[in-house]
């Protein structure tokens, strides 16, 4: 049995569709990252899973069953920060655990290990304002862990975080990983997905690619990048960096640019020369393998996320 | 503990831990009791002066009221709704009754808590009263409607106004405007003639007056709210009111789009 199948799934706002008969087997205990930009689907998709959402056409089910049906099994983060800043992290878990119909001498016990499982045991009787993002988000990964949740979908769980919590939150998803859970991780870092058995590339509606991410990498083509760090961005130096790239395809980053070229050796010191010559200097230069950013890049010639 | 108990605990907690929530429905009306009943009663005779203040009271105890269904009540669920908590309390096996239900309870302890410290503040006073068991048990049974009929028109605001601010604001305007024009902070008799006709027909105003009737005095009601057809009003509208609203938030609010 699949813990989630969807079939020719439809959702339209208005005149607006944004899924576009999207069909997505999801096998039980597997990690699947749906990954792309905002605006592609994602959440929509999640949310129709989660049973928040209803098709507007097209079939779904989870663990066999219409969504609605199996949300004792299903435990679905939002994106939003839901919990309440007014609680404690404690409070917040109970609070939980009493909607799920837990006797407090039950909840008082499951809440102290879900607590010291997200490793909030420390904080548990601060209240959430006290809280940093991190310790927010796995506060509310807390919510869904109670015994019974055989589907975890978490919508874009890392955003937002600094590096150290996220390092942490995702190491806590590698131990979920391991006890047979089905998650369902919806993100735009590929950092992140490449953390799951599969990955499904999610644009305008529809999932354009789907594999494992080693595998994805190797269908597109793509065998080495060059990372660029430049002083200054501008349409000048895309255009420079364009003549360096196979499919004259440049991706902007947050410090500069990243150029798909097969021979980093011979194209590094042409392009530091190239750029040079424009006014721009290099601060850092080097090739890297490419990342899943980049393979739904050059799929879609559009950047998963919005360089800052 | 069940559904009804944790969201009851959860909104009890927030109301009590909000300080904005705690001003507008407890230091507030409080603020005015003392305001009327040192600078409003002139030098009229004292034992005026101490029913005047008694009438006072009520008032504000019924602006209390109103403000925490119609302002608080609205707030804490657009807040729920605007951080995403709604959305996530849609993906659990949980009953929008239920949801409601623990509000509501939450509201109605919150709402006695704050009408109690009113009344006490205009006791200490020098507020009197004068009334009998029996038309003490009324009063609160007309407490109880401007407690339901407040709680309907601030679900229909959480419903309709989706931002917290919003939310808050529409309800602390529609409680300062609708208790200044309909009797409940301006005496009755003292009201133009078509905003009397407003206050016999907005059911937490003629609450207001049959609650003063019953525990301060007829006179200073302004007008009989006792009679059957104004009771058998006042009961039906506070109960529409409250109906419309529940109807309202459990369809819509919960809605899957």
């Amino acid at each position: 049995m699949y813990a989630i199948s969807a079939e020719n799934l439809t959702k339209k706002y208005g005149e607006k569709e944004v899924l576009k008969d999207v069909t997505l087997k999801i096998e039980e205990g597997e990690f699947y990252a749906l990954m792309g930009p905002n605006g592609s689907g994602k959440t929509t998709l999640a949310s129709i899973m989660a049973s928040v959402r209803l098709p507007t056409r097209g079939k779904i089910e989870v663990f066999g069953k219409q969504p609605e049906t199996a949300k004792n099994v299903i435990g679905y983060v939002p994106q939003e920060n839901f919990s309440s800043s007014m609680l404690t992290g404690k409070e917040n878990l109970l609070y939980f655990a009493g909607l799920l119909g837990y006797s407090k001498k039950a909840a008082e016990r499951i809440v102290d290990e879900l607590l010291h499982r997200v490793g909030l045991s420390d904080d548990a009787n601060k209240r959430v304002t006290a809280y940093s993002g991190g310790m927010r988000k796995r506060l509310e990964v807390a919510t869904v862990l109670f015994p019974g949740m055989k589907l975890l979908i978490l919508d874009e769980p890392t955003t937002g975080l600094d590096p150290s919590a996220r390092r942490k939150f995702l190491g806590m998803l590698q131990e979920l990983r391991g006890e047979k859970t089905t998650i369902l991780l919806i993100t735009h870092i590929g950092a992140d997905a490449e953390l799951a058995s599969r990955v499904g590339l999610m644009d305008d509606g529809e999932i354009i690619a789907e594999d494992d991410p080693e595998s994805l990498k190797k269908a597109s083509g793509l065998e080495t990048v060059i990372n660029i760090e430049t002083t200054v961005k501008s349409d000048k130096v895309v255009a420079v960096l364009r003549e360096f790239s196979e499919r004259q395809i440049v991706l902007e980053t947050d410090v500069g640019y990243r150029v798909f070229c097969p021979d980093v050796d011979e194209a590094t010191p042409e392009i530091v020369r190239s750029l040079d010559a424009i006014g721009c200097s290099v601060t850092k230069i080097e090739g890297e393998t490419p990342s899943l950013e980049d393979v739904f890049f050059q799929l879609t010639e559009k950047p998963v996320s919005e360089a800052g | 503990m069940g559904q009804i108990t944790a969201t009851l605990t959860k909104t009890i907690k927030e109301f009590i831990r909000q300080k904005s929530v705690l001003f507008w429905t407890i230091v507030w009306p409080i603020i005015w009791v003392l305001i009327g009943s040192f600078s409003y009663t002139g030098n009229a005779p004292a034992e005026v002066v101490s029913y005047t203040r008694g009438a006072i009271a009520i008032s504000m105890m019924v602006f209390a009221l109103m403000t925490a269904g119609m302002a608080n009540l609205p707030g804490n669920i657009a807040q729920d709704r605007e951080r995403g908590l709604l959305t996530k309390l849609m993906s659990m096996p949980i009953s929008p009754w239920r949801d409601f239900v623990g509000r509501i309870l939450a509201l109605l302890a919150f709402s006695s808590v704050s009408a109690t410290s009113v009344v006490l503040v205009g006791f200490l006073c020098g507020a009197r009263f004068s009334y009998t068991l029996i038309e003490f048990g009324q009063a609160l049974g007309f407490i109880l409607l401007i407690f339901i009929a407040s709680a309907g028109i601030g679900m229909l605001i959480s419903t309709f106004i989706k931002h917290v601010h919003g939310a808050i604001m529409t309800g602390v305007g529609l409680t300062v405007v609708s208790a200044a024009v309909s009797g409940v902070m301006t005496p009755y008799t003292y009201l133009p003639s078509i905003l009397q006709q407003f206050a016999k027909t907005y059911p937490i105003s003629s609450a207001n007056s049959a609650i003063t009737y019953l525990l301060v005095g007829s006179e200073y009601a302004g007008y009989n709210p006792l009679s059957p057809s104004q009771i058998a009003l006042t009961l039906t509208l506070s109960l529409l009111v409250f109906a419309v609203g529940l109807i309202t938030y459990s369809k819509l609010c919960w809605r899957k789009d």
